[in-house]
């Protein structure tokens, strides 16, 4: 009785260590290329011909968000706009460096008042066999203009008068008023298939099979899981890999097991800590610069005074020693930035100065000297200008000796610098007399006490930018104070002509002087302080695929400016 | 009728608590404070059209119930107005409905998305628990049978530490075992893969959910075998065991016939508990492995403000728990006749 029981057991312990050992043992299916140490066989060498290769070569790319949905009108995350910018084609492409390039269009005029624009079509057609004609254009951007629940699409139609097709391969847009940045307008505008897009709900269409006329399109999407795209052999410019595979990993570790082991081929992110172990890693290559979507990290000073504060929605309560341009620029001067750039990002960030990040290229004002880091200077500045410390407690007190320097820092809860800038900052400025009282805080509950309210002293936040300078321009504007997207309250009648003005400056050299102008005056009256413009952070395997776009100002791998040119490794 | 009376008492205390767990679901998720409209798009694109044509489609401009227009800040409204026009009764006429709002994120009915995952969570955990029951039983039951001896001692350390271990570390510790093994880390199938014939689907399949339910496995596998143990070792010193120990049965006698039926009962209790919460998935689990479930879109909610997705999930979460529960007592009425009797 006793040894039936014992060898019951002893087989049951057998079983699973087998279990276990079929699981290490087993041999990836033949769509993994996984197995670092034997060529993958699902990617033979290229075939002679491109065009038609005979077995699936396929690309994976690996990253840890999802697009939230398929729908270019309703879309606001980044990842759903790597999605539309493949399998979509647009009036303009936005290259690598900066520059825009006819992509739907193969001319285009404008007339003398820069008020009318035509557009001369190539011939284009979409995903199931249906021709794109002007008739397709025109439906989309009157989708777009008059879809009231699409969050940014209104934004980007607002000039627009009237969009007509007088015939079908030419599309005429006429403006409300002259603009100089129309192309950076229209390069969002994903041309949707009109005789699909007809029948359904603007804002509810999940468009899950994702109809387009671009490079590649959609075989799979399972949303948070990964999106499966082919390669379209119809497109002038046809990929030369057959398939793109995007994977989601909620976790980095994950993520970065993956691109190790050979899992994926590529992937979009990582943390700045992983850096090292990516360097060391075999048969992987890190690349870092600035994003294609260029972001910029601030600290944000409610400077918001009493005639500028929004009537019913604002509190204003922020400390009054911060509408004093002294203390900022003391503040400034008290900021080790370089620091800051090497502990939070390991030393891959770039130091920020202006406004616009230098990711924007021609328009990031590269003149701008940045405030020295002199602790000693920052001290005898705010000496200087009457914030003594009368009390002896370290904290510097109000030329009249109240209210000490003590200020309420926030940031977003989500944020992953956020608690670590607020600790260095809050080290650096209390060397020169500034308490600081830091707190994390929900982000919509942030954004209720920020603006319109101007609830809050310092706020640690950030901006995605336009490739063209005129959203985070906008947000310096006294104008943008009642509607929430000053988040400084700052008020500067100077500024404001320039923006208005540039907004409808025609030439671009002149257009570019009052930008650089604009981001100057704000340097100089320290608005925001800058500690860095957030860098892009991607790896690729060296031995699977070639080709990968490396040497422009941006870098973006899963641009389609490398997807369409990549190929296998022989 | 003792047992009618039970049965009908248990029941309606089933149905009040879901009522009531209903009720609150929608008052806490209106008390938080947000706007869902700019829920993540801190954006001066934003224009102020674009945000009330959002409020007017997740219906956020109704008054939330009669005589109350707003919970954050409370605000009070007129008690006249009509009933199927306020957000509460919206949400009760459509819980019966089926439907449980849409998504802030996705613009997805929730019911669609949360659907789709709950299989994915059942197939995890399911597998994983049966396992764990399995494995939890056999080595309780020897570690109790061969008590106080070093296998026993073996036994009770092993469990101890697997069930303390924190899940996600354990899942991570595995993770990169896997990878190294070539097992896939992440989803629940590799894309490509629904073309294939279904064979072929479960392999990779079950290959994904390899390293994930091993995880499970081992956590709850400790508790499991540490209870079964102590209930065992309790009921080993009973007397009614120490007569059919003179009546001459051997020891695997005793377990099979007497000792086991009764010492099964507290792990019943606690494996019907432990299915309740099933739904919830394994969280952890579920992001370390980054597997399709619902702990993880819980997750993803709680990070994007997705209020409906999360009051669909806690829905579900409480009914189920609610739901095992009330099986956990029917059943522990009928496996023990002394609980039925006190009642």
């Amino acid at each position: 009785m006793k040894s039936k029981l014992t060898i019951f057991l002893a087989l049951l312990m057998a079983m699973s260590l087998i279990l276990a050992a079929c699981g290490s043992g087993s041999e990836p299916a033949p769509a993994e290329p996984s197995a670092p140490e034997e060529p993958a066989p699902a990617e033979p060498s290229a075939p002679e011909e491109p065009a038609a290769p005979a077995e699936p070569v396929m690309v994976r790319v690996g990253y840890q968000g999802s697009p939230d949905t398929l729908n270019p009108g309703a879309a606001v995350l980044s990842e759903a706009y790597i999605m539309f910018e493949l399998v979509y084609d647009t009036m303009y492409d936005l290259n690598l460096d900066g520059t825009f390039s006819l992509n739907l269009a193969e001319s285009a005029e404008v007339s003398d008042d820069n008020l009318v624009w035509t557009f001369h079509l190539r011939d284009a057609t979409f995903h199931d066999g249906v021709p794109l004609t002007s008739a397709d254009i025109v439906f989309t951007y009157d989708l777009y203009a008059n879809t009231e629940g699409y969050p940014w699409m209104g934004d980007y139609t607002w000039y627009f008068e009237s969009v007509e097709a007088p015939d079908d391969k030419t599309v005429v847009i006429t403006l409300s008023e002259a603009i100089p940045n129309l192309d950076s307008q229209l390069v969002w505008l994903y041309v949707l298939p009109k005789h699909i897009w007809e029948n359904e709900d603007a804002v509810e269409f999940e468009n899950v099979s994702m109809i387009g006329s671009g490079q590649f399109k959609m075989v799979e999407y399972k949303q948070n899981e990964f999106v499966h795209l082919a390669a379209n052999p119809d497109h002038p410019n046809p990929p030369k890999v057959t398939d793109v595979i995007f994977q989601t990993f909620e976790n980095s570790d994950a993520l970065i097991q993956a691109i190790k082991t050979g899992q994926v081929d590529m992937i979009t992110e990582f943390p700045a800590t992983a850096i090292d172990s990516l360097k060391e890693a075999e048969n992987v290559e890190v690349i870092t610069g600035a994003p294609f979507a260029p972001t910029v990290t601030d600290v944000i000073f409610n400077q918001c005074s009493a005639e500028n504060c929004p009537e019913g929605d604002g509190i204003c309560s922020g400390h009054p020693s911060l509408q004093d341009r002294n203390v900022r620029l003391a503040l400034a001067h008290a900021t080790d930035k370089q620091k800051i750039i090497d502990v939070i990002y390991l030393g891959l960030a770039s130091p920020g100065t202006a406004l616009l990040p230098d990711g924007l290229g021609v328009w990031y004002n590269s003149d701008l000297k940045d405030y020295v880091f002199d602790v000693a200077l920052a001290s005898q500045m705010l000496d200087d200008a009457g914030y003594l410390d009368t009390d002896g407690d370290g904290v510097r007190e109000m030329p009249d000796g109240t209210n000490p320097l003590v200020y309420r820092m926030n940031w977003p809860s989500d944020s992953i610098d956020g608690p670590r800038l607020a600790e260095l900052l809050g080290e650096m400025w209390a060397e020169v007399g500034v308490k600081v009282e830091p707190q994390a805080m929900d982000p919509d509950a942030l954004t209720a006490a920020c603006c319109p309210a101007f609830d809050f002293d310092v706020i640690l936040w950030g901006w995605g930018s336009d490739p063209d300078p005129n959203l985070l321009l906008s947000v310096m504007t006294t104008d943008e104070i009642p509607t929430g997207s000053s988040e400084t309250g700052y008020s500067n009648p100077e500024f404001d002509e320039l923006y208005y003005a540039q907004s409808s400056e025609m030439d671009f050299e002149t257009r570019k002087a009052m930008v650089w102008e604009m981001q100057q005056i704000v340097f100089d009256d320290v608005v925001y302080i800058i500690p860095y413009y957030d860098p892009a952070l991607q790896a690729y395997r060296t031995d699977k695929f070639t080709g990968w776009i490396t040497d422009q100002a941006k870098v973006e791998l899963s641009d389609p400016s490398s997807l369409v040119v990549i190929e296998p490794v022989k | 009728m003792k047992r009618h009376q039970y049965l009908i008492r248990k029941f309606s205390w089933a149905l009040f608590t879901i009522a009531f767990v209903l009720v609150l679901n929608f008052f806490l998720f209106r008390v938080l404070p947000g706007d869902p409209a700019r829920s993540g798009i801190h954006d001066p694109r934003l224009k102020k059209d674009a945000i009330e044509a959002i409020r007017v489609r997740y219906g956020l401009d109704k008054p939330v119930i009669n005589c109350i227009a707003k919970v954050n800040p409370v605000e009070f409204g007129s008690c006249t107005v009509n009933p199927m026009e306020t957000q509460f009764f919206i949400y009760v006429v459509n819980l019966f409905k089926g439907e449980m709002g849409i998504s802030y994120h996705t613009n997805r009915p929730v019911s669609e998305i949360l659907a789709e995952k709950i299989w994915n969570t059942i197939l995890l955990i399911g597998a994983g628990q049966i396992l764990a029951i399995i494995l939890g039983v056999i080595f309780g039951v020897f570690a109790a049978w061969k008590a106080r001896t070093p296998i026993d001692y073996t036994a009770l350390l092993s469990s101890l530490l697997a069930w303390s271990l924190p899940t996600f570390w354990l899942g991570i510790i595995l993770l990169f075992w896997g990878s190294n093994q070539g097992l896939p880390i992440s989803g629940k199938a590799t894309p490509g893969m629904s073309t294939m014939p279904w064979t072929d689907q479960w392999e990779d399949i079950l290959k994904h959910m390899l390293l994930p339910t091993l995880t499970y496995t081992i956590v709850f596998m400790g508790e499991y075998m540490l209870i079964m143990r102590s209930s065992l070792l309790d009921v080993l010193s009973e007397d009614y065991i120490l007569t059919a120990k003179a009546k001459g049965l051997s020891t695997f006698q005793i377990l099979k016939d007497h000792a086991l039926k009764n010492a099964m009962l507290p792990l019943v209790t606690v494996i019907a508990i432990n299915l309740g919460f099933t739904v919830a998935g394994a969280l952890q689990i579920e992001t370390v492995f980054s597997w399709p479930g619902l702990g993880l879109s819980i997750f993803e909610s709680v990070n994007r403000r997705d209020f409906p997705v999360l009051q669909g999930t806690f829905l579900l979460i409480a009914v189920s728990v609610i739901l095992a529960n009330l099986i956990a007592d029917l059943t522990y009425s009928y496996l023990d006749p002394r609980v039925q009797a006190e009642s």
